[in-house]
C-alpha cells in the first residue's frame, strides 16, 4: 500500500514538473549514451591492439627465422674453422652457405676482428680487410659480442660494399681464447624482404624498423616516413640479440573516434527529442487543468454577473413556473416594487397582485405563451402592491423553454413606469388645460402650422441666411411672398378671434382667411419670414387687419412657437391684440409726455432723473448742452461722467454729500463746481427730491442750476469785505494808538498846567514850564509818527518797481555804517548781484534800516553781532529773511505785542517801539506779511513775504 | 492818620516827575518810590518781603504799557507770590487809556481796586488813602 502510494507521489512528482521531468530524463539519456561511447572506444581500441600485436608477431618471427638462418650459417662457417684456426676449405663452404641461404648476401670469416674471408668475394672487395674491432660502425658492438660469447646482429649500417646491411657476428673462440668471427652479412631489405610487411594494409598501417645508434645512443629509423612517432598510435617489438626495434604504426589513430563522436552526437539529439517530447507530454495535463479551471472562473463570473443582474437590477426579475403561473423567484427590485418580501412572493400566483382590471388579459397572455403560440409578449399593466396602491409596469414575459419541450419557466421582466404614465395623464390635462385657456383667453388667438412655411424657406434656400438678404428677397420675389402666406395653415381660433374680425363661427372665419388677412402691409410679413429664416421662437410686431366689415383695426401681432415644435414649427400661437384704442390712448400720452419734456427744457436749469435700481441716470434735460456744453446722450450714456466732470476740489464733499443724502433721501440741496466741455468752471446749485416707495428711495429727480454769475458777485462782495474789514481793522487800531498815545501827553499837559497854576513859586513854574517844553517836543515826534502811519496807509496805489535787493542793503548798511564799524557787525549775505524784486523803494529802504538796526540794536553784549541776510522762495513766494545772534525776545511773552506802537521790551534808552511798527505797516500795505522767529539769548529772525 | 508807602510803576519819565510834585502836595505819603517797568517793582518787593517788610507798599500806582514787563505782566507776578504778602497792598491802574478793553480787563483781576485814567490830580491821591 505504502511502496504504491510513493510510487503515485513519484509519478505524480514528475507529472506536475514537465520541465524538471524532461530534463532529468535528458540527463539520464545523455549518461547512458556516454557510457555506451565509452565502451565502443574501448572495444574497438582493444581490437586494433590485437590485430596490430598479431601483425608484428608475424613480421617478428618471420624476422628471426631469418636471423636463426643466419645464426645456423655463422655455426656452420665456425665449424669449418680447425683447432688451428684455421677456415678449412672456405670457398666451397661459402659458397655452399650463401646458396642454401637465400638472404644472406656474404658470409665472412674474422680473425681477430679482420675480414679475411667473404664469399662472394665479387662486388665486395671494398670490405676485404676491414678491421671489425675499429671500424667506427661496428666497434662497440662487436666488443659487446666478445663480451656475450654469442651470436650478435649488428647494423643495419652502410657496407663497405654499398647498400645498407646487417651483420650476424659470432665470436670464435679457440681454447677459450677469442679467435675471431664468423659474420654473415644480409642486406635490410632481403631481410625485410617478408610477405607480412610486403602485404601491409598501407591504408591502416605502416611498419618501421629502428635501432639505438651504439655511438649516439639515438635511435635511427630505417624506413623513410613522414609519421611522426612521437604523435602516432603504435606498437612495437624490441628484438634480442640485436638493439633492433619493430614498429607497427596506425595511420588513422583518431578513426575509431569519428565514428564514435557520430553516434555521440546522435545519441544527444535523440535524448533531446525524447526529453523535450516528454515534457510535453506530461505539460497537457496542466495545459489542460488550467484550461478547465478558466472556464470554470467564467462560468462562475456569468454565474454571478447573471445573479447581479438579478438582483441588482433597476428592473424587477421573476421566474415564474410556466405551468401554474406560480412565482418561483423574484429579484430584490421586484420584490420592492410590489412591497412584499422575497419570501412573502414565492409561490404567490401572478393574479394575486394583478390589478382586477388587468387579470383577464395577463391569463390570457399566459396561457398564449404556455400553449407556444408565442414565444414571448410585452404589455403595460397595473400591479396592486402589498399596501394596496396601484403601479403601471412595462411587462416583457419570456420563456426559458423551447417549443418541443414540456413548459418549465417564464422569465418575467417588470419596469416601474407609473411616474411616465402620471406625466402623460398630467400632459393629457394640460393639453385640455391649454385648449380651454386658448378658447377662453381675452385676446385674439390662433393656433397656426408654420412647417410649410419653413420646408419652402428651407427649398429657396433661406433660412439661416442674412436678415437683410432674406428681406430683400421677398421685395424681388412678391410671388413668393403669396406663396408663402398661402402655405401657413390655421389649426384653430377662439372665441375671441371671431369678436375681433366680427364672424359668427369658425368655419366662416376659416373660409374667409384669405379675404380677411390683409397682407397690404408688406413690410410686417416679410418682417415675420425674416424672424422665421433666424429661427426666433417670439415675434412682435404692430400691424393693421381689416375685419368682415372692412374696418381697419390696429393689432398687436405676437406668436410664440410651442415648446418642443421649435424646429418643425407645426405649432405656433398667433395673438392678434386689438390695439386701436391703445394706440389713441397712448398718442394721447406721448402728446403729454412731449409737451412736459418741451416744458421741462425750457426750465433755464439742468432737470435730470436718477434710478437707483440700475444705478444710471433716467432723464436729463436739453439745458446741459447750454449750461455744461456736453449732449444728453453723453452724460447720460457714460457711466460716472457726473462724478468725473465735478471740480476736483469740490469731487470728495459734492460725492460725500450726495452719498449721505441718497442714504438718508431728505430732500436736500447743495452747491459744488462742475468743468464745461469747454474747461470753463460752472458752480451748480444742485436741488434733489426723492421719491419713495413702501420706505425707500426708488428715484431721485433734481435740477441743476448755473449759479456762477452768483457766486462771482458774491466772491466780489467777500473780497470788498475782506478789504473793508481789513481797513476797519486798521483804523481801529490807529484810533486806539491816536487815543492812547495823545493822550499820555495831554494828560501829562493837562497835570503840569494844574501844577503851574498851583505853583507856589517863580522857580517851581519855572520847572514845570521846562517840562510842558519836552512833553510839546514829545507830543511833536509822537505827531510825526503817527502821520508818517497815516501816509502808510493811506497810500493807494504805491509805485512798484523792481529793485536790486542788493544795493538797498548796501544802501542801510551806508547809513549805519558808524555804528557797524563801532560794535564790529559782520554780515553774511546769500543774495546775488543780480537779485531783483518787486517793491516800492522808500519801503525797502525803510525796512531794510528798521531791521538791521535792530539787529544792532538789540546786539548780545557778549558776542559781536553777525547778521544774515537772504532771499529766497518759499511756496511761491519771494522772502527775505534777516536775522541776527542777537539778545533775543521772548516771544511767548511778547509775541502779540511785538509789532505794535511804542512797544518796547528792554530798558534800552533807545528803544522807541516805532520801527517794527512803521515796518509792519509798510509790508501790510505792500500786501505782504512779516513774522518773527526768537529763540533768548540766541537770535531772532525776521521773515518778510513779498507778495 | 499813618502816612502811606506809595509805589509809582510807570515808564513815562515826565509823569514820574509830575507825579512826584502831586505826591509831595498831597502831604499823605511818607515814601514814595519810583519804577521804570512791572521787573523793577516786583524784583525790589521780592528783595524787602522778608527782611524789610516795613517798605512793603500800602498803594502801587501801575501803568499799564511798559517795556520789559507789563502791568498785566506785573499783576500775574503779584497773584504769585501774593501769598507770602502779609500786607493788604491797593493797587490802582493809572493809565492814559481810555480804551475799554483796558478798563474791562483790570476787573479780571481782584487786586486791582480801580482804574484811574491820566491826568490824575492831587485830589485823586487824597481820596485814594482815605479809601
Amino acid at each position: 500500500m505504502n511502496t504504491e502510494k510513493l510510487w503515485y507521489n513519484i509519478a505524480n512528482w514528475f507529472m506536475i514538473r514537465p520541465r524538471t521531468s524532461g530534463f532529468l530524463l535528458f540527463l539520464f539519456l545523455v549518461f547512458t549514451v556516454i557510457i555506451i561511447s565509452a565502451q565502443r572506444v574501448y572495444t574497438i581500441s582493444e581490437n586494433q591492439d590485437n590485430e596490430m600485436n598479431v601483425i608484428l608477431n608475424d613480421i617478428n618471427q618471420s624476422i628471426e627465422h631469418s636471423l636463426i638462418i643466419c645464426y645456423t650459417t655463422t655455426v656452420a662457417l665456425e665449424l669449418s674453422i680447425d683447432d688451428a684456426g684455421i677456415p678449412q676449405n672456405f670457398d666451397l663452404i661459402g659458397k655452399e652457405l650463401f646458396e642454401s641461404n637465400p638472404i644472406v648476401s656474404n658470409v665472412q670469416i674474422v680473425p681477430n676482428g679482420v675480414i679475411k674471408y667473404m664469399y662472394p668475394l665479387k662486388g665486395n672487395e671494398a670490405a676485404m680487410n676491414l678491421n671489425v674491432l675499429t671500424s667506427n660502425s661496428l666497434q662497440k658492438e662487436s666488443n659487446k659480442c666478445i663480451k656475450a660469447k654469442k651470436i650478435f646482429f649488428a647494423g643495419p649500417f652502410k657496407l663497405a660494399q654499398g647498400g645498407i646491411g646487417i651483420m650476424g657476428i659470432l665470436p670464435v673462440h679457440k681454447e677459450n681464447k677469442f679467435w675471431g668471427f664468423t659474420a654473415v652479412v644480409i642486406k635490410l631489405e632481403t631481410l625485410l624482404d617478408i610477405p607480412r610487411i610486403k602485404f601491409l594494409d598501407k591504408s591502416k598501417y605502416e611498419f618501421q624498423f629502428s635501432k639505438k645508434n651504439p655511438i649516439t645512443n639515438k635511435e635511427e629509423f630505417f624506413i623513410p616516413s613522414k609519421l611522426d612517432l612521437s604523435k602516432s598510435y603504435y606498437k612495437n617489438y624490441a628484438m634480442p640479440d640485436s638493439d633492433w626495434n619493430l614498429y607497427l604504426i596506425a595511420k588513422k589513430p583518431y578513426s575509431i573516434y569519428a565514428e564514435v563522436i557520430i553516434r555521440l552526437f546522435l545519441g544527444l539529439i535523440i535524448a533531446i527529442a525524447l526529453s523535450i517530447l516528454t515534457s510535453r507530454f506530461l505539460k497537457k495535463p496542466i495545459e489542460l487543468k488550467l484550461l478547465l479551471k478558466e472556464q470554470e472562473e467564467k462560468l462562475l463570473k456569468n454565474e454571478m454577473k447573471f445573479k447581479s443582474m438579478f438582483e441588482q437590477t433597476a428592473v424587477g426579475f421573476a421566474l415564474v413556473d410556466a405551468s401554474s403561473g406560480c412565482l418561483i423567484e423574484a429579484n430584490d427590485k421586484f420584490c420592492d416594487m410590489l412591497g412584499y418580501t422575497s419570501d412573502e412572493i414565492k409561490d404567490k400566483h401572478f393574479t394575486n397582485f394583478t390589478h382586477h382590471e388587468d387579470v383577464e388579459k395577463s391569463i390570457q397572455n399566459f396561457k398564449s405563451l404556455g400553449e407556444g403560440k408565442i414565444k414571448e409578449y410585452s404589455v403595460e399593466k397595473r400591479y396592486i402592491t402589498k399596501s394596496g396602491n396601484p403601479i403601471w409596469v412595462q411587462l416583457t414575459v419570456s420563456r426559458l423553454w423551447e417549443s418541443n419541450q414540456k413548459p418549465s419557466t417564464n422569465i418575467t421582466v417588470i419596469k416601474d413606469i407609473t411616474s411616465k404614465k402620471e406625466a402623460q395623464a398630467q400632459l393629457e390635462k394640460s393639453e385640455t388645460r391649454f385648449k380651454s385657456i386658448f378658447e377662453n383667453s381675452p385676446l385674439p388667438l390662433w393656433e397656426k402650422d408654420f412647417s410649410a412655411v419653413k420646408n419652402h424657406l428651407v427649398e429657396l434656400d433661406l433660412m439661416n441666411k442674412k436678415p437683410e438678404t432674406v428681406y430683400s428677397f421677398f421685395d424681388e420675389h412678391p410671388d413668393e411672398l403669396y406663396k408663402c402666406v398661402s402655405l401657413v395653415k390655421i389649426i384653430d381660433v377662439n372665441h375671441e378671434c371671431l369678436k375681433l374680425h366680427k364672424v359668427k363661427d369658425k368655419a366662416l372665419l376659416l373660409e374667409n382667411v384669405i379675404d380677411l388677412i390683409d397682407i397690404e402691409p408688406f413690410d410686417e410679413v416679410k418682417q415675420q419670414l425674416v424672424a422665421i429664416s433666424q429661427n426666433v421662437k417670439q415675434f412682435s410686431i404692430d400691424s393693421q387687419i381689416k375685419i368682415s366689415n372692412g374696418q381697419i383695426r390696429d393689432i398687436n401681432l405676437r406668436w410664440n412657437i410651442i415648446e418642443g415644435y421649435e424646429d418643425s414649427l407645426e405649432r405656433v400661437i398667433l395673438s392678434t391684440q386689438d390695439i386701436t384704442d391703445s394706440k389713441i390712448a397712448e398718442a394721447d400720452i406721448l402728446n403729454s409726455h412731449q409737451r412736459t419734456e418741451s416744458l421741462i427744457n425750457t426750465i433755464d436749469g439742468i432737470v435730470w432723473e436718477f434710478d437707483f435700481e440700475t444705478m444710471t441716470f433716467t432723464f436729463v434735460s436739453k439745458k446741459v448742452e447750454t449750461i455744461l456744453g456736453y449732449t444728453v446722450a453723453a452724460y447720460m450714456g457714460i457711466p460716472n461722467f457726473w462724478e468725473d466732470h465735478i471740480y476736483p476740489e469740490d469731487r470728495e464733499y459734492a460725492l460725500r454729500t450726495s452719498k449721505l443724502v441718497n442714504k438718508t433721501h431728505k430732500n436736500h440741496d447743495y452747491e459744488y463746481r462742475m468743468i464745461a466741455k469747454d474747461g470753463k468752471i460752472i458752480w451748480i446749485r444742485d436741488i434733489v427730491n426723492f421719491v419713495i416707495e413702501i420706505d425707500k428711495p426708488v428715484i431721485s429727480r433734481g435740477i441743476m442750476i448755473d449759479i456762477t454769475i452768483m457766486k462771482e458777485a458774491e466772491k466780489t462782495l467777500n473780497n470788498s469785505l475782506y478789504l473793508v474789514s481789513e481797513q476797519n481793522k486798521r483804523l481801529l487800531n490807529f484810533s486806539y494808538i491816536v487815543s492812547h498815545n495823545l493822550r499820555s501827553h495831554t494828560s501829562n499837559i493837562e497835570s503840569i498846567i494844574s501844577l503851574i497854576e498851583s505853583a507856589d513859586t517863580e522857580e517851581e513854574r519855572n520847572e514845570m514850564m521846562h517840562l510842558l517844553k519836552s512833553v510839546s517836543l514829545s507830543l511833536d515826534e509822537t505827531m510825526s509818527h503817527l502821520n508818517e502811519v497815516v501816509n502808510i496807509n493811506t497810500n493807494i496805489g504805491l509805485m512798484i518797481s523792481p529793485l536790486n535787493l542788493n544795493i538797498y542793503f548796501t544802501k542801510a548798511k551806508d547809513i549805519l555804517c558808524e555804528q557797524i564799524q563801532l560794535n564790529e557787525v559782520s554780515f553774511v549775505t546769500n543774495v546775488t548781484d543780480d537779485a531783483v524784486i518787486n517793491y516800492n523803494p522808500a519801503y525797502l529802504e525803510s525796512i531794510l534800516y528798521n531791521l538791521i538796526s535792530n539787529a544792532i540794536r538789540y546786539r548780545h553784549p557778549q558776542r559781536k553781532p553777525i547778521i544774515t541776510i537772504k532771499l529766497y522762495n518759499e511756496k511761491g513766494e519771494n522772502v527775505i529773511e534777516v536775522s541776527d545772534n542777537g539778545i533775543g525776545i521772548d516771544l511767548a511773552r511778547n509775541g502779540d505785542k511785538i509789532f505794535g506802537m511804542y512797544k518796547t521790551f528792554s530798558n534800552n534808552p533807545e528803544s522807541r517801539g516805532i520801527g517794527l511798527f512803521i515796518t509792519k505797516n509798510q509790508v501790510d500795505a505792500m500786501g505782504g506779511t512779516i513774522t518773527v522767529a526768537s529763540d533768548l539769548n540766541i537770535g531772532t529772525t525776521f521773515k518778510i513775504y513779498i507778495k | 492818620m499813618n502816612k502811606k508807602i506809595i509805589w509809582i510803576i510807570d515808564d513815562d519819565v515826565i509823569y514820574q516827575t509830575i507825579i512826584n510834585k502831586l505826591i509831595q502836595k498831597s502831604g499823605v505819603f511818607s515814601t514814595h518810590s519810583s519804577f521804570m517797568n512791572g521787573k523793577e517793582a516786583i524784583t525790589t518787593l521780592n528783595n524787602i518781603l522778608e527782611i524789610h517788610k516795613e517798605y512793603i507798599p500800602d498803594i502801587i500806582l501801575l501803568d499799564i504799557n511798559m517795556p520789559v514787563m507789563d502791568g498785566w505782566e506785573f499783576m500775574e507776578e503779584i497773584k504769585r507770590i501774593k501769598s507770602k504778602i502779609h500786607k493788604k497792598i491797593i493797587i490802582y491802574i493809572v493809565s492814559s487809556s481810555i480804551a475799554i478793553e483796558d478798563k474791562n480787563k483790570s476787573k479780571t483781576f481782584i487786586d486791582i481796586i480801580g482804574y484811574i485814567p491820566k491826568p490824575i490830580s492831587v485830589d485823586d491821591l487824597i481820596a485814594i488813602v482815605s479809601n
